[in-house]
């Protein structure tokens, strides 16, 4: 809003003044959100990180696992092992609240299936393939709960930037142009008020000079 | 059971023929030689090595490290066959009880394929006709849909009839672990059943029989402790007959709450010297010890490989010694193409 398109009134002026009260409370609570989600951001970065490191290793010993059962049992076993398979991982979906933004919540049910609920013989399925499927299941969860912080810290960058660009916007463009119509409108209100001033001076003395 | 009864036995027509293929097996040497080998020139060096015909049969469906594993097992699956047509009379049913871990593996790939949706071909693929299945009957098992009908004509073709409970419980879980379970142990149970101990080499084989029993106990006691099951829910899956582990000594490993303690269970058992060492009690991992299992299996075959040559002992250890060249030959091939470290590779075959 430029400070020409103001009307210089009183209730104008008294509206700019509550404008820039909010728009200074708005800033300041911006601000501290902007702060508050950095500090988040990097809590989740120091899980992320790990949880990326977890991954990683994971999925080493879980291709470690597989590549031995593959080599003493062969691919035919290990792929009808897989075959038998009955239960399938169910993975939730739901949302919690940082600072008043939603982020994902993935929560993974039966993923570790028990050896003998797994749908294949206890007796001849051979501990190799056991120790495999295991670590997939281990890596399946870990990669499920990588997929929910690096998500959130997706979001909260995002967040981040939008709430920079909103402050950046109340600081350097909306206060100071709020204040400039402000001082805009005290100017032309005293201008006014000294033309009134004047003009009544002058009146008086028009009146005095007529009698 | 299986036929061919009223015939004698021809212990020196088979055991000749098996002497005459176990010159062809795979020697020490030559694994040390497959180590050094590429993928390409390992499946070479095997289609050099006996397993010509498989391999060129079997070119135009498979190819690389699949072709070389699928001509491996049919080669083994040929030689095995061969060998159940040569045997008459007692060494007929114990060749053929022996084998019927084929059409169980057959049964199971069978059931496993279906129930995951795969249709024929894909089943098919993944058969290993090494059993006394011929190729007609499993044909007939891959063609029928309903799991019902499968158990069925798999009954009617091996002479099995599966209990009301393992079925019932199988249905009410849709858990095929039940049948397979109850078709291991009914395979122990049927072959030490058809292994008469009226002679010294039968006394030997039901013995490696009963020892094999011991070690699948034990592996199955450790796999199940891995995973947090211990005590009297664990004596349902163990196999009656073993050597050394009865069901009271089976139960007090099972109940250990360590594998520290199921190990001092153990120490007067034959294979705790192969394994004391690979069972560490921190570690989440029983594949050492399974390994070390298995070596000591093939030297207690080694041990009576030269005894009696005109019994079923050269047969059954002709018949372990294959099996053994098939696993192995796999594991190298599947070592090299994975790149895993030579020692690594060398420590996974059993020699």
């Amino acid at each position: 809003m430029s400070s020409k398109e103001v009307t210089p009134t009183r209730s104008v002026l008294l509206d700019l003044k509550k404008k820039i009260k909010l728009s200074q409370s708005g800033y300041k609570i911006m601000k501290m959100k902007r702060d508050g989600l950095i500090i988040e951001f990097f809590e989740v970065m120091e899980k992320a990180r790990k949880m990326r490191a977890g991954v990683s290793s994971d999925y080493e010993a879980a291709m470690e696992k597989i590549t031995i059962a593959r080599v003493v049992e062969g691919e035919i076993a290990v792929k009808s092992a897989a075959y038998a398979l009955k239960s399938e991982p169910q993975v939730k979906l739901g949302s919690k609240s940082i600072m008043g933004m939603m982020v994902p919540k993935v929560e993974a049910t039966s993923i570790h299936t028990h050896l003998v609920d797994k749908g294949y013989g206890v007796i001849s399925t051979s501990a190799y393939i056991e120790e495999a499927a295991v670590a997939f299941e281990k890596l399946l969860d870990t990669l499920v709960r990588a997929a929910e912080i690096e998500t959130t810290m997706k979001k909260l960058l995002d967040e981040i930037e939008k709430t920079k660009r909103r402050v950046n916007a109340l600081e350097f463009k909306i206060i100071p142009e709020l204040k400039e119509s402000e001082r805009f409108v005290k100017f032309r209100l005293e201008e006014m008020e000294r033309e009134n001033t004047t003009r009544l001076k002058h009146l008086k003395r028009k009146g005095e000079a007529a009698e | 059971m299986f036929g061919r009864k009223g015939k004698s036995s021809n212990y020196a027509y088979t055991a000749a023929r098996v002497k005459a293929k176990k010159a062809h097996l795979l020697a020490e040497d030559d694994y040390s030689k497959m180590l050094m080998m590429t993928p390409q020139e390992i499946s070479r060096y095997i289609s050099e090595a006996g397993y010509t015909k498989e391999m060129t049969d079997l070119a135009n469906r498979e190819s690389g490290l699949n072709l070389l594993e699928h001509a491996t097992y049919a080669n083994m699956a040929n030689v095995f066959g061969s060998i159940l047509l040569a045997s008459t009379g007692g060494l007929y049913d114990m060749v053929s009880a022996y084998l019927t871990k084929w059409d169980n593996w057959n049964l199971k790939v069978v059931l496993r394929g279906k129930s995951y949706g795969l249709d024929a071909d894909g089943i098919r693929e993944d058969l290993v006709p090494a059993g006394i299945l011929g190729a007609e009957s499993l044909e007939k098992l891959v063609s029928l849909e309903a799991d019902d009908d499968i158990l069925a004509a798999f009954g009617r073709m091996t002479h099995i009839t599966f209990p009301q409970d393992v079925l019932a419980a199988y249905k009410a879980r849709s858990n095929l672990a039940e049948i397979e379970d109850y078709l291991d142990k009914r395979y122990y149970a049927h072959l030490l059943e058809v292994i008469r101990p009226t002679d010294r080499p039968s006394l030997i084989f039901r013995d490696y029989v009963a020892k094999e029993v011991d070690i699948r106990n034990f592996e199955t006691i450790l796999k199940l402790k891995l995973d947090g099951v211990r005590g009297e829910p664990v004596m349902k899956y163990i196999i009656p007959g073993g050597k050394q582990i009865d069901a009271k000594l089976a139960l007090q490993l099972a109940s250990a709450e360590t594998v520290e303690e199921a190990l001092s269970e153990i120490a007067q058992i034959g294979f705790y010297e192969d394994i004391k060492d690979s069972l560490d009690p921190k570690a989440a991992t029983i594949r050492e010890a399974v390994m070390g299992m298995r070596k000591y299996e093939m030297r207690q075959a080694k041990k009576f490989s030269h005894l009696y040559p005109l019994s079923v002992i050269p047969v059954l250890d002709y018949m372990i010694h294959k099996e053994n060249e098939v696993n192995n030959i796999r594991a190298v091939a599947r070592g090299a193409e994975s790149g895993l470290d030579r020692d690594v590779v060398k420590g996974l075959l059993v020699i």
